[in-house]
C-alpha cells in the first residue's frame, strides 16, 4: 500500500515545484500590482471572489495549467463574464498568472504529528460514515480526498475541534454565494426536518438530511424555517480524540492533495 | 403565384414593416400611458417603470405562463455573457439588445425572428470596470439607436436593420465606452459614457437624429475656470471620471434633461484628487437644446467607495409637506433616497433607506455627515454598503397612483482597499479596491417606499444582493427578480409574493411589459434567454 502512496506524493511534488516554478520565475510584485489594477474589481482585493470566482484555490476549472492560464488572462473566456486584458505586454501575463497561482498555494507547513496514525484514528473515529476521502465512506460533509490542498493546519484543527466555526461557501458565479453545509430545520405540516441546505432562493429551499435524503421544501408552505449559522452536525472531535490524536488527524489531512 | 406576385406582396410586406417602425416623437410623450408599447428604456420620459395595463393582476398573476422564449445569439466576443438590455416593443415588434452591442428585431407575437443587426467590434475592445454589456436602444421616427462598447452611436432603420449613419462618440483606446440606451428627444439622441475606471474625463452628448452630427457635449468634469474646477485641484480634473453611463429623464413642460453622474478617478484613493470633484456622483439638469447645465445636486462629494449616483432619476409630481411641486426621485446607491425639487435643484429629503455604515445622515443642505475613518484604507476598511452600492444601475419603479417607489435593493458590506495607481491611458485608474462580504453575510431585497418621505411600506428578502430591476403594474403587482434566477410578482400592496418562475439562470436585467393582439405580455431575460410570459 505505501508503495504507490508514495508514487502518488512524488508525483504530486512534481507538480507543485511546476506550479511553483512559474511563482518563482515571474515578478510576483508587478503580478500583484496588475491583478488589483486589472483583476481585483471583479475577483476581489484578496482573491476570494465577488462578482467572479475565487482564486484562492489551488486549482482553476479554466486554467488547469500555467499556459491556459496566461491565455485566459490575455484572452478571456468566451461565453462567460471574463474579459481579456490585451493591453498587457512582455511579462505582464505570466507575472499576473503567477500571482494567481500563488494566491491558491498555502504556504508549506510542518505537520503537527504523524500522518499515517492520523489515518487511523480517521478510521476509528468513525469519519468514513460522513466523509468521502479518494472514493471510500459516505458523502454527508465534505469531501475530503484534497483538503490539504486547500486548507491550512489552523483551519483544519478548528474544523475538527468546532466544526461550526468555520462555514465554507458554495459559490455560484452569477447566482451568488451561500453557505455550505449550513444546518437549517423546517417545520411544514408534513412534519420536522433538520439537515444541511443544499440550495435556496427567495421561494424555495432545497436540503439533504443525515441520510442524505433530498428534501424541496416551497417557503409560503413552511411553519417554520430556521438557520442555525455556526453550527454543523459533526460533533466536536476534541472529546473523541487526545491531543496527539487530534495532531494526527490534522497532519493526515495535510497530507491529502 | 407568380413573380409579379411575390414582387407585389414583398412590396406590401415592406410597405407594413416601414409604417409600423415609426415612433414620433408625440408617442414618446405618451409613452407613459400607453401600455400597449414599451417605447423607451424606462417606458417614458419620466421613467417611471410602471405598465398600466391590468389584465394581469394579483387575482390570475398565478397562473401566468411562459408565452415564448427568444435565445440569444454569440457573436465570438468573449466576456460578453451577461445581458443586463430592457427591450422595447412598438407596434407588435420587439428591439432588443444582445451583448456586447447587437440589436434584434423580434415578433413580438410569436418571438420570430425579424432582423439582426452585429456592429463590427473587435475582440480587444476596452472595457475597463463594468462587463461587456448593453443596456437598450432608443427608438425615433423610423430608426433605432444603439450605443456600443467600443465608443460609437448607430442608427439603424427599424424596418431592417440597415445602418442609416454611425458615430464616433469617444476613443474606446481611451477607456471610453458606451453600454446604456440612448434617449430619443424631438430630434436628438442623447448619450452618455462609461469610462471612470480608466480615467476619462466623462461627458453627455446630444446628436441629430437624423444626420448624426453633434449638437453639444457637457463635461461633467469642469476645466480650469469654470464653475466647479474650484472643486479639483491642478490636473486632476483631466482624469477626473465623472461618468454618464445610465439613461437619463426628461420633462418635456420645464424642458430638462435629467442626468447622472458616476465616481470621481481614481476611484478608491482620494487622497490624489482632494476636493469635492464636482460634478461626479451627481444629478445633472441639462438644457437639451444646448447642454448648458441649469443647476446640480452632488450626493456624494469626494466619494472614495465608488458610488456612483449613476441611478435612474424618477420624476414625480405631487404634495410634498403640503406644496404641490414637480420633484425627481432617486434611491442613490450611498444607501440614502434622496427628494429634490426639479425644477430648481433644491434639496428636499435624504433618508437612510439600507444598512449604511459611512453617513450619520444627511444635511439640511444635502450633504452627508460622514463618519470619520470610513475611508479605504491599504489594511482595509469595512464599510456598509459595498461599491456595487445599496442599489444600483437596475431601475426602480413608481406607481404613480399610490406614490409608491419600488427599489431594488442589495445589502452588502465590503472591505476597502487603498492604493497607489499613476494614470496610463487605457488602463485601468482604480486606486484600490474592496472584499466583498459573501454567503449569507449578504442578501437582497425589494423594497415599497412612500416616495414623499422615503418610509419604508413593506420588504421582500431576497437570498443574495440582486442585479435586477423592477416594474410596477396597474394590475397592483410588482414584477422583479433574483441572481438566483426567479421570476416573481409581488402583492404591492404588502409585499407578498402572488408567483414566481425559474428561469435557471441568473437574472441581471429589468422587467418589462407590453400587449400583443390585446394580450399583456411581460418579459425578462435569465441568463441568455429572453422570457415572454402572458395569462394565454
Amino acid at each position: 500500500m505505501a508503495y504507490p502512496k508514495y508514487r502518488f506524493s512524488s508525483l504530486l511534488l512534481g507538480l507543485c515545484l511546476l506550479a511553483s516554478s512559474l511563482v518563482q520565475s515571474q515578478d510576483l510584485e508587478n503580478g500583484e500590482t496588475l491583478y488589483r489594477t486589472l483583476c481585483a474589481r471583479c475577483h476581489g482585493m484578496l482573491g476570494e471572489g465577488g462578482e467572479g470566482p475565487s482564486l484562492k484555490r489551488p486549482t482553476l476549472i479554466h486554467a488547469p495549467d500555467d499556459d491556459t492560464l496566461v491565455s485566459i488572462i490575455l484572452g478571456g473566456i468566451p461565453g462567460t463574464g471574463m474579459p481579456g486584458s490585451r493591453q498587457l505586454r512582455g511579462d505582464d501575463g505570466p507575472d499576473v498568472a503567477a500571482y494567481v497561482r500563488s494566491l491558491g498555494q498555502l504556504p508549506p507547513e510542518e505537520m503537527p504529528g504523524d500522518p499515517a496514525a492520523g489515518e487511523l484514528a480517521y478510521n476509528n473515529g468513525n469519519c468514513a460514515s460522513c466523509h468521502i476521502i479518494k472514493g471510500v465512506g459516505t458523502g454527508i460533509g465534505p469531501e475530503l480526498s484534497q483538503v490539504g490542498q486547500r486548507r491550512n493546519l489552523e483551519y483544519l484543527r478548528r474544523s475538527l475541534i468546532n466544526p461550526g466555526a468555520e462555514q465554507p461557501r458554495i459559490v455560484d458565479r452569477f447566482r451568488g454565494s451561500l453557505n455550505a453545509f449550513l444546518t437549517v430545520r423546517i417545520v411544514s405540516e408534513y412534519g420536522t426536518y433538520e439537515g444541511m441546505r443544499v440550495n435556496e432562493d427567495a421561494f424555495t429551499v432545497q436540503m439533504r438530511d443525515l441520510t442524505g435524503e433530498y428534501y424541496s421544501f416551497v417557503k409560503q408552505d413552511l411553519i417554520s424555517y430556521d438557520k442555525a449559522l455556526g453550527h454543523s452536525f459533526m460533533p466536536g472531535y476534541d472529546s473523541v480524540f487526545s491531543p496527539q490524536q487530534i495532531d494526527d488527524v490534522v497532519s493526515y489531512l495535510m497530507s491529502l492533495k | 403565384m407568380n413573380k409579379d406576385h411575390i414582387a407585389a406582396l414583398l412590396t406590401l410586406c415592406l410597405l407594413s414593416v416601414q409604417s409600423i417602425a415609426d415612433v414620433p416623437y408625440s408617442a414618446l410623450l405618451n409613452d407613459e400611458a400607453n401600455g400597449n408599447d414599451w417605447l423607451s428604456y424606462s417606458g417614458g420620459y419620466r421613467s417611471e417603470r410602471f405598465s398600466p395595463l391590468s389584465q394581469i393582476n394579483t387575482n390570475n398573476v398565478d397562473q401566468l405562463k411562459v408565452i415564448w422564449a427568444y435565445q440569444m445569439q454569440p457573436t465570438g466576443i468573449s466576456g460578453a455573457a451577461l445581458q443586463e438590455s430592457t427591450p422595447l416593443v412598438h407596434n407588435g415588434v420587439m428591439y432588443l439588445t444582445e451583448s456586447p452591442s447587437s440589436v434584434s428585431a423580434i415578433d413580438a407575437a410569436s418571438g420570430r425572428l425579424l432582423w439582426h443587426f452585429v456592429p463590427d467590434i473587435n475582440n480587444e475592445v476596452l472595457n475597463i470596470g463594468f462587463p461587456r454589456i448593453n443596456r437598450g436602444a432608443a427608438l425615433l421616427n423610423d430608426k433605432v439607436y444603439v450605443a456600443t462598447l467600443d465608443g460609437r452611436l448607430f442608427a439603424l432603420d427599424a424596418g431592417t436593420g440597415a445602418v442609416r449613419w454611425e458615430t464616433e462618440v469617444a476613443d474606446n483606446a481611451l477607456g471610453f465606452s458606451l453600454t446604456l440606451a440612448p434617449l430619443a428627444l424631438e430630434d436628438k439622441i442623447i448619450v452618455g459614457v462609461s469610462g471612470a475606471e480608466a480615467g476619462v474625463r466623462a461627458f453627455v452628448d446630444a446628436y441629430d437624429a437624423e444626420t448624426g452630427d453633434r449638437v453639444w457635449r457637457t463635461y461633467t468634469v469642469p476645466a480650469p475656470g469654470e464653475p466647479g474646477s474650484e472643486t479639483w485641484q491642478g490636473d486632476d480634473w483631466e482624469t477626473g471620471g465623472g461618468s454618464t453611463w445610465l439613461t437619463g429623464s426628461y420633462d418635456p413642460e420645464l424642458d430638462l434633461l435629467y442626468w447622472t453622474t458616476g465616481n470621481p478617478a481614481p476611484d478608491w484613493n482620494g487622497d490624489l484628487r482632494p476636493g469635492d470633484n464636482l460634478f461626479t456622483c451627481a444629478v445633472l439638469a441639462l438644457d437639451p437644446d444646448t447642454g448648458a447645465m441649469q443647476w446640480h445636486f452632488q450626493f456624494t462629494p469626494h466619494d472614495t467607495h465608488d458610488w456612483d449616483a449613476n441611478q435612474i432619476p424618477v420624476l414625480v409630481d405631487g404634495e410634498f409637506e403640503g406644496q404641490e411641486r414637480k420633484l425627481l426621485a432617486l434611491a442613490n446607491r450611498n444607501a440614502f433616497y434622496y427628494l429634490l425639487d426639479r425644477e430648481t435643484g433644491e434639496f428636499l429629503l435624504g433618508e437612510e433607506y439600507s444598512y449604511q455604515t459611512w453617513a450619520e445622515g444627511i444635511d439640511d443642505n444635502g450633504r452627508p455627515i460622514v463618519i470619520p475613518n470610513t475611508e479605504p484604507t491599504r489594511k482595509g476598511n469595512l464599510v456598509w454598503p459595498s461599491l456595487q452600492g445599496a442599489t444600483n444601475w437596475f431601475s426602480p419603479s413608481y406607481n404613480p397612483d399610490t406614490e409608491q417607489l419600488f427599489v431594488p435593493n442589495r445589502r452588502m458590506g465590503a472591505i476597502y482597499f487603498k492604493a497607489d495607481v499613476d494614470y496610463e491611458p487605457g488602463m485601468p485608474f482604480l486606486g484600490g479596491g474592496e472584499q466583498p462580504l459573501d454567503g449569507d453575510d449578504a442578501s437582497g431585497a425589494i423594497l415599497a417606499l412612500d416616495v414623499m418621505t422615503g418610509e419604508q411600506q413593506w420588504e421582500f428578502e431576497l437570498q443574495t444582493p440582486l442585479w435586477s430591476g423592477v416594474m410596477a403594474t396597474a394590475g397592483g403587482l410588482v414584477f422583479g427578480s433574483s441572481n438566483e434566477g426567479n421570476f416573481f410578482a409581488l402583492d404591492a400592496e404588502e409585499g407578498d409574493p402572488l408567483w414566481f418562475f425559474n428561469t435557471g439562470a441568473h437574472i441581471r436585467t429589468n422587467p418589462m411589459g407590453f400587449a400583443v393582439d390585446g394580450k399583456q405580455r411581460v418579459a425578462i431575460i435569465g441568463g441568455q434567454t429572453l422570457f415572454v410570459f402572458g395569462l394565454e
